[in-house]
């Protein structure tokens, strides 16, 4: 028998039946290629698990309490620089309205009552477009190509939802 | 049997109630894998120090993620996936610095007594084989090294050890086969003062 055998046997991890366990022993003796995997094997099915010294679980308890101190620290932070800063953004966009609001409140309620007659007619406006448009449409494009934009769509939508989905899986193993 | 059924029942109650909130319950979770987790830690960054970070690290990120454990996996797999993919980032990142390997590997990693008793001799023998196993490990891709590690100290399977560093099972086998390789040509070349004697009842093919 050659020598393929004998390393595939010892590469792959195999389980041997007893006259191949005494052909490999025959082998061994001769072939030093197959002894260095033989032994490398050896030694590391015979290598001892390294332990963690006393107290682990302790220490973890130390390490878990500080996470959580310092987590505790960063949600305070964290609000604070959220407040002030929303607050400071909020007086950087708001301020010069406010204060020309607070000096003459008939210009502004005149300008508030003007800005919503201009949306409602805006929005009435969009209504009639979309109204025609669709008509239009409708004459334009077949029952066939209906459902070809409908299978467009459904189609984008699996795609982003897949996306979603791979993006949001466990990654590092957690 | 019914011993390690009884196990794996306890184990799930302290993983539903550490999921509800238990501090006591991780703790004990934390009791049962450190031993497992160290293991890896250390089979992989090759010195205590950082073995131990590490495996604190794991526990914190579990702890951290235990809402988005799948209970129909076992909890040691889940854990030990978590220490694998830590310790190979760890690894790359050191890869990219200028910390020398070679360095690190001069503490020793504590290891289980031996259950004959104390003998130096036997001791000297085993801390220098210890050190060129950690030797070899070191010079296996960190990949490659974590499914050794998962293999010959853990004893997982091919498909669990798919399962815990997401690769196919194909992946595994080739990654194997490799490291093996190159485990047998240090063996060969640069570890020449501990050739072990095959022992026959020692199978699969070893």
């Amino acid at each position: 028998m050659n020598h393929r055998p004998f390393e595939d046997w010892l590469l792959e991890d195999e389980h041997l039946t007893a006259q191949q366990e005494r052909d490999l022993q025959m082998h061994l003796r001769g072939c030093t290629s197959c002894s260095a995997i033989a032994g490398a094997n050896l030694a590391l099915h015979l290598a001892r698990p390294a332990i963690p010294a006393d107290g682990f679980t302790v220490r973890f308890g130390m390490r878990l309490a500080e996470w959580r101190r310092q987590q505790r620290w960063r949600q305070i932070l964290g609000t604070i620089v959220l407040v002030f800063g929303g607050l400071t953004l909020l007086y950087w966009l708001t301020g010069s309205v406010l204060l020309t609001a607070l000096r003459s409140p008939s210009g502004w309620i005149t300008a508030a009552v003007g800005y919503f007659v201009f949306f409602l007619a805006s929005a009435h406006l969009v209504t009639e477009v979309s109204i025609i448009l669709l008509d239009a449409l409708q004459n334009l494009i077949p029952p066939g190509g209906w459902l070809v934009l409908s299978l467009v769509f459904a189609g984008l939508g699996v795609v982003w939802t897949v996306s979603l989905r791979r993006f949001t899986q466990r990654s590092e193993g957690v | 049997m019914e011993g390690s059924s009884a196990a794996v029942n306890d184990e799930m109650d302290w993983v539903v109630q550490a999921q509800n909130g238990s501090d006591e319950a991780f703790a004990r979770l934390v009791e049962a894998y450190q031993t497992h987790v160290y293991n890896m830690c250390y089979r992989m960054l090759g010195e205590p120090e950082s073995a131990e970070d590490a495996a604190q690290e794991t526990f914190l990120r579990a702890f951290q993620h235990l809402r988005r454990y799948d209970q129909k996996r076992p909890f040691g797999t889940w854990l030990l996936a978590i220490a694998a993919h830590y310790c190979i980032d760890r690894l790359r990142r050191r890869k990219f610095s200028s910390i020398s390997m070679d360095q690190d590997e001069e503490h020793g990693g504590l290891e289980l007594p031996d259950a004959d008793g104390p003998n130096p001799e036997i001791e000297v023998v085993h801390g220098e084989q210890r050190q060129e196993i950690q030797d070899a490990l070191s010079r296996l891709e960190s990949i490659d090294r974590a499914a050794i590690v998962l293999r010959y100290w853990h004893e997982y399977s091919e498909a669990e050890i798919a399962e815990t560093l997401n690769l196919t099972v194909s992946a595994v086998k080739s990654r194997l086969h490799r490291a093996r390789r190159a485990l047998a040509g240090f063996w060969q070349h640069e570890a020449p003062r501990h050739k072990l004697e095959r022992r026959p009842h020692e199978s699969p093919a070893f």
